[in-house]
């Protein structure tokens, strides 16, 4: 049905429109910029369900070559900040029975970061669901828009439309338990199996259909189902609990998004807009018992916006909301670019019309922002160009997702 | 004369158009050219007379509405009332009166109180032909609000929500794009409306809210290119819609210069291409067909072989005639019923 494009570069096509709107006659097209969000949005999730079937799959493969023999013993549930209805997923099961840990350490630790992103992205989601749902397309509501977050491991729709055609989304469908090895993908489709990763909000309207359901080719990642299928005996579920949750790692600086670059597998944990380690770094930060927030901040203190606002349902939730993070230092090129965005953001002190031109600004500097900031990217900053861009872009998720909604 | 009221991305304007078919000659003070005659040459007295001209059609403007919108303008609506008239840009409706330009009354605003948390935006907007208390106004995530002036004076609250469940089989990328509204035309009975997605035509009972009570297709082959279409940005395109007098017949836009016209009573339609070649009047349009794949058929055309440049976007019908207007992208055609 779909084109021979892929989800990438979808991508940088989407990025290239943005771009180039702004410097159109006529002003910014707030209408046409928020569809290309959209598409953004839903190409990316495709993407990085891509990317996680991948690595579960080779999990997987590790896994087989070793008998697993432990349960986690370190096992917590719903943890004490996590809502009532995290407690309706059951541990993962992956092949091989019960053990949802990879033996070999690094596939380990990515599986942890992972499992971060999981519980990070679900107390998004329902937080988001206690504001108003959004109206009409109820699988965008149902994909977490406009609350990207972590974003990645939102329903799929985009997944939806590349199912394999025995493999059309039904909800309550109960998913196969995750088979050993590779999956077969009859079709020249990304494997569907990582929408099963998707944690289930049972809050999401129920006309959204659960596209996280690929019946027909056993998914080579984790299997999960929505809270209301029956659980069939292999208990699929999202491993919830079966690694420390995000709030057992402190929530310093008042909310944080781990994101996972799946290029260089390293988890870097933005602070309400900073990175983590520049963050704590940083002499002012908190949460390292340092003092009050750098002055830079203090002039957006008063504007409850952040620079990856993605951060927002989190946000909404902290009692220290005056507690904005902390200046990165590190990012010294960076951070006057940060400062006066924040400060634009001030819904006081601009008009509408220059809000926009913000937001879009955001994404002409924000990706050579982004890619100055990877502070392991192995290459040094690429020109400003879609396809780079985009990978770059890709590799930070969720961290300007509400961003490009906000279009 | 007519008044036509236009807008371009935030301003309003209210034009006088007229014909002129006529004009007065024998003036005592002007020559015909319109100099000064020099009053002590004038010897005589005439009275001008009317002298029939070559028809001239004037447009000129009367009202100039500004500084209402801060987003661009997608709609204007003259109420039945004939005394306002509503203009809607992506997030806010004001209400005016057609007499007074410098202030409006905004009656819907959906601006979020943090821009990051817009999910949809205000397409189009019209109001009921017979209840001048009542407007709808559709939005880029494929629903309609019906509206009541007189429940509240912000009208933020709907008193009807038309929306239709998305077919999760038909999920794509570009799901929200293309359900995304371009357009909303009450009937002329006021008991119907109409709405243009970008691959179909619905009708809408305003009675029934969760579903339309007629979907047609107006170029389903176009789904599966819809990649393409979002390369060439063609996928934004914005398709208007129109009623025939009678509320039988539905018209509607597409590419490659061809227009569709859905019968409601038979269920039939027909493809007719506006293109200079059948320019010759009293030419009847040949009906088209598009040939979505496999073997083509002669005096068929397939898809890749349609012109995406040329694009029918507006159309309008006439209300009481079997007449209609079709806009290319640099011409008007007018075409009438065949005359038996």
């Amino acid at each position: 049905m779909e084109c021979a494009l892929d989800a990438q570069s979808l991508i940088s096509i989407s990025l290239r429109k943005i771009h180039s709107s702004r410097t159109q006659r006529g002003g910014i097209k707030l209408h046409k910029n928020l569809l290309v969000s959209y598409v953004l949005r839903n190409a990316r999730q495709l993407y990085l369900s891509e990317r996680y079937a991948e690595l579960y799959r080779r999990q997987q493969q590790q896994q087989q070559q070793q008998p697993p023999h432990h349960q986690h013993q370190h096992l917590a549930y719903a943890a004490p900040g996590m809502p009532a209805s995290a407690a309706d997923f059951g541990p993962l099961q992956l092949g091989g029975g019960g053990d949802a840990e990879a033996r070999e350490p690094a596939a380990r630790h990515q599986l942890h970061q992972l499992h971060q992103l999981h519980q990070l992205h679900l107390q998004q989601q329902l937080h988001q669901h206690q504001h108003p749902a959004p109206r009409g397309c109820a699988a965008a509501a149902a994909a977490g828009a406009p609350a990207g977050g972590a974003g990645a491991l939102s329903e799929l729709p985009g997944c939806a439309a590349l199912q394999p055609p025995h493999g059309a989304p039904h909800r309550g469908q109960p998913l196969e338990p995750l088979q050993p090895g590779p999956a077969p993908l009859p079709l020249p489709l990304p494997p569907p199996a990582p929408a099963a990763l998707c944690p289930r909000d049972p809050r999401a309207p129920a006309a959204c259909s659960a596209p996280s359901a690929p019946p027909g080719a056993a998914p080579p990642a984790a299997a999960a189902s929505p809270p209301a299928s029956p659980a069939p005996a292999s208990s699929p579920g999202f491993y919830r609990g079966a690694y420390p949750t995000p709030s057992d790692f402190g929530l310093h600086c008042s909310s944080q998004t781990t994101v996972l670059d799946l290029d260089t597998h390293v988890v870097t944990t933005v602070e309400n807009g900073y990175l983590h380690q520049d963050c704590c770094a940083s002499a002012h930060c908190p949460c390292c018992g340092q003092g009050a927030p750098g002055p830079g901040l203090a002039s957006a203190a008063g504007c409850k916006r952040k620079y990856y606002p993605g951060q927002e349902e989190e946000e909404d939730d902290e009692e220290d909301a005056g507690e904005l993070g902390a200046e990165p230092p590190g990012g010294a090129p960076f951070a006057p670019c940060k400062r006066a965005r924040f400060e634009d953001f001030c819904p006081d002190s601009s008009p509408d019309a220059s809000n926009i031109s913000n937001l879009i600004s955001i994404f002409g500097s924000g990706f050579s922002g982004l890619v100055s900031r990877q502070p392991d990217s192995s290459e040094q900053p690429p020109p400003l160009n879609g396809q780079l861009c985009a990978k770059q872009a890709l590799a930070s998720l969720g961290a300007w997702t509400r961003a490009i909604v906000a279009f | 004369m007519t008044q036509v009221n236009t807008t371009s991305y935030k301003t309003i304007k209210l034009w006088k158009i007229s014909e002129r078919d006529k004009r007065p000659e024998g003036y005592n003070l002007k020559e015909e050219d319109g100099r000064y005659r020099d009053p002590t040459t004038v010897t005589t007295l005439r009275v001008p007379v009317f002298r029939p001209m070559d028809l001239m059609v004037e447009a000129s403007p009367r009202r100039i509405f500004a500084n209402a919108h801060t987003y661009h303008i997608n709609s204007i609506s003259i109420n039945s009332d004939y005394e306002t008239y509503l203009s809607a840009d992506d997030l806010r409706i004001n209400l005016w009166h057609l007499e007074i330009t410098d202030r409006s009354f905004n009656i819907v605003d959906i601006k979020p109180a943090n821009m990051e948390e817009l999910t949809e935006v205000i397409t189009a907007a019209e109001f009921h032909p017979n209840s001048c208390n009542t407007f709808v106004y559709s939005s880029s995530k494929g629903t309609i609000r019906l509206c009541d002036m007189r429940a509240s004076a912000l009208c933020d609250r709907h008193s009807k929500l038309f929306e239709e469940p998305e077919d999760p089989s038909n999920r794509s990328f570009f799901s929200e794009i293309i359900s995304s509204i371009s357009d909303v035309k009450f009937s002329h009975s006021g008991r119907y409306m109409m709405t243009r997605d970008y691959l179909s035509v619905k009708i809408w009972d305003l009675n029934m809210e969760n579903r339309p009570v007629e979907t047609y297709q107006v170029h389903e082959y176009l789904r599966s290119k819809l990649c393409s279409l979002y390369e060439n940005d063609c996928i934004f395109d914005k398709f208007e819609c129109c009623w025939n007098g009678s509320d039988s017949v539905v018209m509607t836009g597409s590419y490659n210069n061809f227009f569709r016209m859905f019968d409601r009573n038979t269920k039939r339609d027909i493809t007719l291409e506006a293109s200079r070649e059948n320019n010759k009047p009293r030419t009847v349009l040949k009906p088209r067909k598009v040939c979505a794949s496999g073997k083509r058929k002669k005096d068929e055309i397939s898809v890749d072989s349609l012109d995406f440049n040329k694009k029918i976007l507006h159309t309008a019908w006439h209300p009481k005639e079997n007449i209609i207007a079709v806009a290319t992208t640099n011409n008007l055609y007018i075409f009438q019923d065949k005359v038996n």
